[in-house]
């Protein structure tokens, strides 16, 4: 019988091609490196939440990837396949089969990475097959529908510029009135500010409360500052769908509009993925040296507060709170001790959660894991975890630094009937904030809207 | 999909209890989804939202901005919260019978 050669898929063909030019030494590094050790089985958050089923085990579905590797690029699996468990893929539905382990199984949070003994980086290399995938238009719907409006619109939930600026303005005149100054105001593209702020699209479509806050913020502590007309979406879908092309084009809106502005420094909104990928990926997706500084608003409120451009009053927010540390803040950016010196100056009862700051579970919607509703009930089954360790702090608020943790977060807690508020530190910090106005009596502060608790 | 019995329809819904089909959407309908959403009495306020959502949705195929729905209905940003605690565009929206919104939400 003569041995025949089993044919690909033109899509399958197209992924192994491509698997060529995503290799890099860190990569390789991973793929090559997987003792099988198990210690990733009890840093996923869906291993926890589904025992017995080893599916959902780090090193097994990094072993999907894997074995891809193995057979077309390791010279291990030409010769002896069948050993280093190596394979291949051939029609669209094993495509597809790998769309739901990549996207689906895993919320790339990078727990499994740092737990790691042997320094195997699975999200790294789970984000490039997730790319290699969306490059031949295997995605889940969410995803293909947000990565079209960024390219298109700009900002990944399509608002048009008339409907962002007159946001801003209705926010400036709302401002306006709670601190009775007509000359409060959100400045659009001012030159040569020492503050350009970018934020989420979420903000200006949905809750502008966090833009309000922090334009009071910006106000009281007499910063220079502006916001961009355009390019002002700091989030990237390219850091979800593997996309390096959109990523890299994302942000580099936002970086040439800081450049055109002559803006000082770049300060990014409470947001875990936007900030990793503005301030840490980006520029190797869009091969841009970046000129100007990049800070989180976190250190920002922090500075202001050290600077004494900005007085707190921790008596304001006095309800329990805990803090959730963002995947992307917190692990992959190293930002955890700055938000918890500048909650214990504005909340009086703050109670950690365990584990915290770099070990902290996922939200359990990161990775886009938010848009991508086919995978939902696997979400919230899987936000077990994530739902005790709330449960555990006793506390009434939870705060994070990310708007995606933010909606996480809601689900989870909703599914759960935990009873617990979501809140951002912006609100916290801006309900803490103490105005001095020359001959104004000090009972007008009691009259600050109370804020901060709502989710 | 899954199925929900949703004010004596049997309606498709998506994975996050979004209603698929904007036509089977009727005031039944819209008040099972609101207890979904922690909204047990749809008062007139709430359905002052609602209908402009809807509207709007039926008009342009997408969830106005916040901005829009504060200025038609005249509510302040702080009573549309009050109104569905779960936010507009998860609470709010799912109520109007429009699909899930897109982007991290």
């Amino acid at each position: 019988m003569r041995w025949k050669r089993r044919k690909r898929s033109h899509k399958a063909e197209k992924v192994l091609e491509r698997l060529d030019e995503k290799l890099n030494r860190q990569m390789v590094g991973s793929l090559l490196a997987c003792v099988h050790c198990g210690m990733c089985t009890d840093a996923c958050h869906y291993v926890l939440a589904n025992p017995g089923d080893t599916t959902y085990a780090p090193a097994y579905k990094a072993d999907r990837i894997r074995r891809l590797f193995k057979r077309h690029k390791d010279w291990t699996g030409r010769i002896f396949p069948w050993w280093v468990k190596a394979g291949s893929v051939f029609t669209d539905e094993d495509l597809e089969e790998l769309r739901d382990i990549i996207f689906g199984k895993c919320t790339n949070c990078r727990r499994c990475s740092l737990n790691c003994p042997m320094g195997v980086d699975y999200a790294t290399f789970n984000r490039m097959a997730r790319g290699l995938l969306v490059s031949v238009g295997i995605m889940p719907e969410g995803v293909a529908v947000v990565s079209k409006d960024q390219w298109e619109i700009g900002n990944q939930m399509g608002v048009l510029k008339e409907d962002y600026l007159e946001t801003l303005e209705w926010m400036a005149e709302e401002l306006q009135a709670e601190l009775e100054d007509p000359t409060v105001a959100i400045p659009i593209d001012k030159m040569d500010c020492d503050v350009v702020y970018s934020i989420n699209p979420r903000e200006v479509k949905y809750d502008p409360r966090t833009i309000a806050d922090a334009a009071k913020i910006f106000h009281i502590a007499g910063e220079n500052w502006t916001m961009p007309s355009e390019g002002w979406d700091m989030t990237n879908f390219g850091l979800f769908s593997g996309d390096d092309e959109l990523g890299g084009a994302v942000a580099r809106r936002l970086y040439e509009k800081v450049i055109e502005l002559r803006g000082k420094k770049l300060v990014i909104s409470e947001c875990g993925h936007g900030y990793r990928s503005t301030r840490c990926e980006a520029p190797n997706w869009g091969k841009f040296d970046v000129p100007f500084e990049m800070e989180s608003s976190v250190i920002t409120m922090l500075r202001y507060i050290k600077e004494g451009r900005i007085k707190v009053d921790k008596t304001r927010n006095t309800r329990p709170v805990t803090f959730h540390d963002s995947c992307n803040n917190a692990r992959s950016c190293g930002l955890f001790e700055e938000p918890r010196e500048l909650l214990n100056i504005v909340c009086t009862d703050v109670r950690e959660m365990y584990p915290n700051r770099a070990e902290n579970y996922c939200c359990t919607g990161g990775g886009g894991a938010m848009s991508m509703s086919e995978y939902t009930p696997l979400r919230l089954k899987s936000a077990k975890i994530k739902a005790d360790q709330l449960k555990d702090t006793g506390a009434e608020i939870v705060v994070t630094s990310c708007h995606n943790c933010v909606d996480g977060l809601t689900d989870l807690i909703r599914h759960y009937k935990l009873g617990m508020e979501v809140t951002q530190l912006v609100n916290l910090v801006a309900n803490a904030l103490v105005i001095e106005k020359a001959g104004v009596a000090a009972e007008q502060e009691d009259e600050v809207e109370v804020k901060g608790g709502e989710g | 999909m899954p199925y929900a019995d949703l004010g004596g329809k049997n309606l498709e819904i998506d994975e996050d209890g979004f209603i698929q089909d904007p036509d089977a959407w009727d005031e039944a309908v819209a008040k099972a989804l609101a207890e979904t959403e922690g909204v047990a009495d749809m008062s007139d306020e709430h359905w002052k939202v609602v209908n402009y959502l809807r509207e709007y949705y039926l008009e342009y195929s997408m969830a106005p901005m916040i901005r829009k729905l504060c200025k038609e209905t005249g509510f302040p940003l702080k009573k549309i919260y009050e109104l569905f605690p779960s936010g507009p565009a998860k609470g709010a929206c799912k109520v109007a019978g429009l699909p899930k919104p897109t982007g991290c939400v």
